[in-house]
């Protein structure tokens, strides 16, 4: 997928045209180019607007985690040629199948191995002892996805990732601001959507990376100062 | 890379180079370790910035008297071929920024190789008066004695500031924060972790989290917000005349006690209010809670609390 085939494609990408497969690959090289990028992100806001934040439902870092694998296999898509993407489809079922077959194999391994642990206590006449020697580290970082894959396709995702964590957290305040919104006078509702506006648009016309990052940090700054002051002489612009 | 550099202002030295090889086993933590030291000597005007971007490991930043920068560099992999993908970028420039990078080199050809598996840790020695902007991923991100501030940021790792002055400002999405005798104006934030601060002076503090605890000791700037949406708040602080201390949370609770310089006008808006024992003449209007100790006569400090669903506790301390 060069830049080429993409701009080519951009206008229908962006109308929901391309078959899954066109669609992944265009997805996936957006993901690598920002000339590209950018220039699907401008066509975007000529279309409909990124006037409103995403809704977010499940927790923000399992979402990242599988928005991060989505892109990563996108991001592998777009460099694999055509007849490889192709054939690659044609795999599915029989990987399907395998994978099947894999699993009842695990399973009745685990069933056998099960039985022999069991043999072997009643042989000793004493249980056996799990031993935990390496309880696993939780690793709080909302990049990390667990999946062995090269450290080089790690880096290049954890901006995107950060971003994603940063935008989850003001959807949450977001949702928060417009449950208490309803009990605003009209006054403080007009204040309040004239600064949204701003921060939103801070937002979206940020460059991706740590630019839109602080744009991010800074609408949370603000809903966070929004949602927790209700009369007092310090207002959402801090305290003085 | 190491000793990349550009422009004329910089001489590097090249202090001393070490590459200990240990025999590849069944262990999964690295085998490999390639230790190097630079010092980077400035030949016109003296650093004033230095940049560090490490995704890959461990910042630390340690300010002392001297002209030079010091870079020492600890990389670790699984083995030779992948430590040389592993690269440290020296880029400094005419106006006195230095600019220090990590990466790994991409390409078909290497064999792959997960995150954890390299690492690549700095240590620098800076002078003094240079600024610090320095970012970690998951490492963890440590700065002591400078005195011109700085903007560190993590998405992980710890942040650990320890003697620093000037304008400060960090950011982490879920690495705990501490910051240690820091005196200017502080802007610290973050997501999902804890935020502990102890010993702070300067004109203005303002600190949040949104699912994290913020604790502060001894703080004593002018203006202080702090802010949480999840968190509790726990501060002892000093005021100072006409300075304001705002703390606000949606949930968590707050917990404030106050070293008075003259009088203070005490707000507290909670599920529950107690202003303590030494707080009188309490008066209760629209949800609020309003009370002045001191004189009435003097300019006070502002004290404003509120919990939307917490508890609010207030004391002064003598």
């Amino acid at each position: 997928m060069t830049c080429e085939d993409t701009q080519r494609e951009l206008t229908s990408y962006l109308d929901g045209e391309l078959d899954v497969d066109r669609g992944r690959a265009v997805r996936g090289h957006l993901r690598g180019c920002a000339p590209c990028r950018t220039a699907a992100h401008s066509e975007s806001i000529l279309r409909d607007g990124l006037r409103s934040l995403p809704t977010l439902d499940p927790p923000a870092p399992l979402w990242s985690g599988v928005r991060r694998r989505l892109a990563e296999a996108e991001v592998a898509d777009a460099r694999r040629p055509r007849w490889r993407r192709v054939v690659a489809g044609w795999g599915r079922p029989v990987r399907g199948l395998g994978l099947a077959l894999g699993g009842v194999a695990i399973a009745m391994g685990i069933a056998v191995w099960h039985a022999m642990e069991r043999q072997m206590e009643r042989q000793q006449g004493q249980p056996t002892v799990a031993v935990l020697s390496s309880v696993p580290v939780v690793d709080r970082s909302p990049c990390s996805s667990g999946e062995p894959h090269d450290v080089a396709l790690a880096l290049a995702s954890e901006p995107t990732c950060v971003t994603e964590a940063y935008a989850a957290a003001a959807a949450d305040l977001m949702r928060t601001a417009h449950g208490q919104r309803a009990q605003w006078d009209n006054d403080r509702r007009a204040r309040f959507d004239a600064q949204l506006d701003k921060v939103r648009r801070d937002v979206e016309v940020a460059p991706e990376g740590r630019p839109r990052q602080s744009a991010y940090r800074a609408m949370i700054r603000f809903l966070q100062r929004v949602t927790t002051r209700d009369g007092m002489l310090a207002d959402a612009r801090g305290v003085r | 890379m190491i000793g990349d550099s550009r422009g004329r202002t910089v001489a590097v030295v090249v202090g001393c180079s070490a590459v200990l090889g240990a025999a590849a086993n069944a262990d999964p933590r690295p085998a490999v370790e390639e230790r190097s030291r630079l010092e980077v000597q400035p030949s016109d005007a003296s650093f004033r910035q230095v940049t560090l971007d490490n995704p890959l490991g461990d910042v630390r930043v340690e300010g002392y008297d001297g002209t030079a920068i010091v870079v020492e560099t600890y990389k670790r992999a699984p083995d030779g071929g992948t430590i040389d993908r592993l690269r440290v970028s020296l880029i400094p420039s005419a106006d006195g920024r230095l600019r220090i990078a990590t990466g790994v080199v991409d390409g078909r050809d290497f064999r792959p190789v997960t995150r954890s598996q390299v690492r690549v840790d700095l240590v620098i020695r800076a002078p003094r008066n240079a600024r610090i902007e320095a970012s970690t991923a998951g490492g963890r991100l440590q700065v002591e004695n400078m005195d011109a501030g700085g903007e560190l940021d993590s998405s992980s790792g710890a942040i650990a500031i320890t003697n620093v002055s000037g304008q400060l400002i960090t950011h982490s999405v879920s690495g705990p924060t501490s910051l240690t005798q820091v005196f200017g104006s502080v802007d610290a934030a973050t997501l999902w972790s804890d935020l502990v601060l102890d010993t702070i002076g300067g004109p203005k503090l303002v600190a949040s989290a949104t699912m994290g605890k913020i604790d502060g000791r001894r703080v004593r700037s002018q203006e202080i917000e702090l802010t949480t949406t999840g968190g509790a708040i726990v501060v002892e602080a000093e005021t100072s005349v006409r300075g304001h201390l705002v703390v606000s949370t949606l949930q968590g609770n707050i917990d404030v006690r106050v070293r008075r310089r003259g009088p203070v006008l005490v707000r507290a808006r909670a599920a529950k209010v107690n202003l303590g024992p030494r707080v009188s003449e309490v008066q209760r209007q629209a949800g609020w809670s309003t009370a002045i100790v001191g004189s009435r006569s003097d300019p006070a400090a502002v004290v404003e609390l509120q919990s939307r669903y917490g508890v609010v506790q207030f004391a002064i301390v003598e």
